[in-house]
């Protein structure tokens, strides 16, 4: 069985007289370590497809199923237990809590989940690490810059070490030089922690550095050919294991 | 749940000059209504109560100011005499004002011997017997020496009136405080009031088991024949009709503490509104960080709670020190009401704080807990 299951996703809106259907029976497998990006025009629906993974948004009819849970069928309070536990998402833009610190804003999902002090301590710092910030811990969003706050939103989504995390065009609001900066990050998240990666990008350069490329077009998920295929390199066997 | 205060908190520091204006303004509400409810608590205390209940007050017929009550002060004689009185204390009133006035000054005067029989007066400076043998001399009650400053052995002058203060008393009955004791003789012939042989009332004390309005009645009756006719009430029922017309001010008073309440309530309200509003975005990041709704609605009426307990508390404080220190005092008709500091007006002024500011939370957290996730994050 695959980590997630997404089956016969559908979601519609209706938009003055006229209906917009972005999932129109969408089905994907996502195995534990794969790097996913999904691409597609502008308005077909990604944003739609990963807010109902990451169990925010609720599809009309289907079933998500992750590590064994249907999310689609918990309650508002379970599925927010649920995604304090199995979901990190990356926004566009950080969205980081403007009184907390850098430390602080990572520590919020950890007080959500009982632990020891001391091994939410090690956790925030064990993200701090990966995202290289230990050095700014004690800083609050507006003294970073905005790589630096990209970063710790994304520390924030890593630190419960989830099943899963999610990405909405996490570079796209960055200039290319930070975009490149979290774009290694993020090929590191994967390749050394093992993460699972579900990311929406609009820039073909970002979407190579995934394992799996899929396109979301007239309502259907197309299965690409990701760089691990293309160049046989066997790094989703690696990370995989 | 502790585990978010630093949010919270930070969070109102965030905000600091709202934060600290809706705080003020629950405190001056808070002190408003603490103030009123002392008022209203000092009526009470004054027409209700032992002593309000089994002492007699025997009054001229249709006379309200004690400047117009001309008693003979051998009435007492045939008032002792009416089954069930047990003692009968005639009493010479002096006031410097007659209408409604918070510096109002009201001079008792009896035999010392009975005042210190009858009114369980506790000295917290200077002595009785002073008092007993020097003809000019006043037991001063301790709100009225904290009002006027008074210490033993200072001059005490209003008008043509001039004692030296032998004591300083505290009362169980809080009125009582206000009031100045003399010698029934020195308030008689003090110049102007021309009184000798007559007094503004007498007090009766009941036996046990007398029934007061039975024994009221027959004083008058009794009392009838004699060349002044009277109206003889418990001290309460005579306390209140001559407070009347501030009793209805009083009435209405406690309006304004209502009044108060709901003030607070909008204006704790409208800031968590606000708060809650400049935040929609951020508290969809919580929810999809995994906090539950329950908890992001906990937040908003925690913010609420502080800011307006935070408020409440400093005002309520205020207030009972205010009352406490200040010796405040409103009278009409040689009647006083006390205001006094007391432990059930602050808890109830606390407790008015903390349900306004969970009740002014309730409709801005359910809506920040209850938004669409989606289209928060979608928001600029
Ligand atoms: N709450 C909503 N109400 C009505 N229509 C909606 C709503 N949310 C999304 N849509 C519509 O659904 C379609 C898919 O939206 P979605 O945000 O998923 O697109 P997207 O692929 O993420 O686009 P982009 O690349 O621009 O981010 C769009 O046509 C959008 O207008
Ligand atoms: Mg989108």
């Amino acid at each position: 069985m695959a980590l997630a299951e997404i089956r016969a996703l559908t979601k519609s809106f209706k938009k003055g007289g006229e209906t917009v259907v972005p999932l129109d029976g969408v089905d994907l497998d996502i195995e534990k370590g794969d790097f996913i990006s999904m691409m597609g025009p502008s308005g077909t629906g990604k944003s739609t497809l990963l807010n109902a993974v990451a169990g925010i948004d609720r599809p009309d009819s289907g079933t998500i199923t992750v590590g064994g849970t249907e999310v689609t069928k918990l309650s508002r309070s379970k599925l927010a237990d649920w995604r304090a536990e199995h979901l990190g998402y990356i926004f566009q833009t950080h969205n980081l809590v403007p009184v907390l610190t850098a430390y602080e804003n990572i520590e919020l999902p950890t007080l959500l989940v009982s632990m020891s002090k001391a091994e939410r301590r090690e956790r925030v710092e064990l993200a701090l690490e990966a995202v290289s910030l230990t050095d700014r811990a004690d800083h609050y969003p507006r003294q970073l810059s905005g790589g630096q706050e990209q970063r710790v939103g994304i520390a924030r989504a890593i630190v419960m070490n989830p099943t899963l995390v999610v990405g909405d065009e996490p570079t796209g609001s960055l200039d290319a030089a930070t975009s490149v900066q979290i774009q290694e990050l993020l090929v590191r998240l994967n390749e050394e922690l093992g993460m699972t990666i579900l990311m929406v990008t609009h820039d073909a350069e970002v979407a190579n550095l995934a394992t799996r490329r899929l396109r979301l077009e007239g309502g259907k998920l197309i299965e690409l050919n990701g760089r691990a295929a293309n160049t046989g390199n066997g790094r989703k066997a690696i990370t995989a294991g | 749940m502790f585990s978010f205060a630093p949010y919270v908190v930070k969070g109102l520091w965030r905000h600091g000059m709202r934060t600290f204006l809706t705080a003020g303004g629950a405190a001056v509400a808070l002190f408003v209504f603490c103030f009123v409810g002392a008022v209203q608590e000092g009526l009470e205390r004054l027409t209700s109560g032992g002593d309000a209940d089994r002492t007699l007050i025997v009054f001229q017929e249709n006379r309200f100011c004690p400047t117009s009550s001309r008693l003979p002060q051998d009435y007492a004689d045939t008032i002792r005499k009416v089954p069930g009185v047990k003692d009968v204390m005639p009493v010479q009133v002096w006031t410097n004002n007659c209408r409604a006035s918070l510096d109002i000054v009201v001079f008792n005067g009896a035999s010392p011997a009975q005042l210190r029989k009858n009114r369980g007066l506790m000295l917290t400076a200077g002595d009785w017997s002073t008092f007993e043998s020097r003809h000019d001399s006043a037991l001063i009650g301790a709100n009225l020496a904290r009002r006027r400053r008074l210490a033993v052995g200072d001059t005490f002058s209003i008008g043509d009136l001039s004692t030296q203060v032998a004591g300083v008393f505290e009362s169980p009955v809080a009125a009582e405080e206000n009031l100045a004791y003399t010698s029934l003789e020195f308030l008689q012939y003090t110049r102007g009031l021309d009184a000798a042989g007559l007094v503004t009332m007498h007090e009766a004390y009941l036996d046990e088991n007398a029934d007061p309005d039975t024994v009221a009645k027959a004083i008058d009756e009794t009392l009838a024949a004699g060349p002044v006719a009277t109206t003889t009430r418990r001290k309460g029922a005579f306390q209140a009709s001559t407070l009347s017309d501030l009793v209805d001010l009083i009435g209405f008073a406690h309006w304004l503490g209502y009044a108060c309440v709901g003030l607070v309530l909008t204006l704790v309200a409208t800031t968590t509104v606000m708060a809650v509003q400049d935040r929609v975005k951020e508290h969809a990041v919580l929810q999809t960080i995994g906090v539950r709704p329950g908890r992001v609605f906990r937040l908003v009426v925690s913010e609420s709670l502080l800011i307006c307990l935070a408020g409440g508390v400093v005002g309520t404080l205020v207030a009972l020190a205010v009352l406490a220190w200040g010796g405040l005092a409103v009278g009409a008709e040689g009647v006083t009401i006390a205001f006094q500091p007391s432990v059930s007006l602050g808890l109830t002024g606390i407790v008015i704080a903390a349900l306004t500011g969970l009740l002014a939370g309730i409709i801005p957290a359910w809506h920040a807990s209850r938004t669409n996730i989606v289209l928060a994050l979608n928001q600029a």
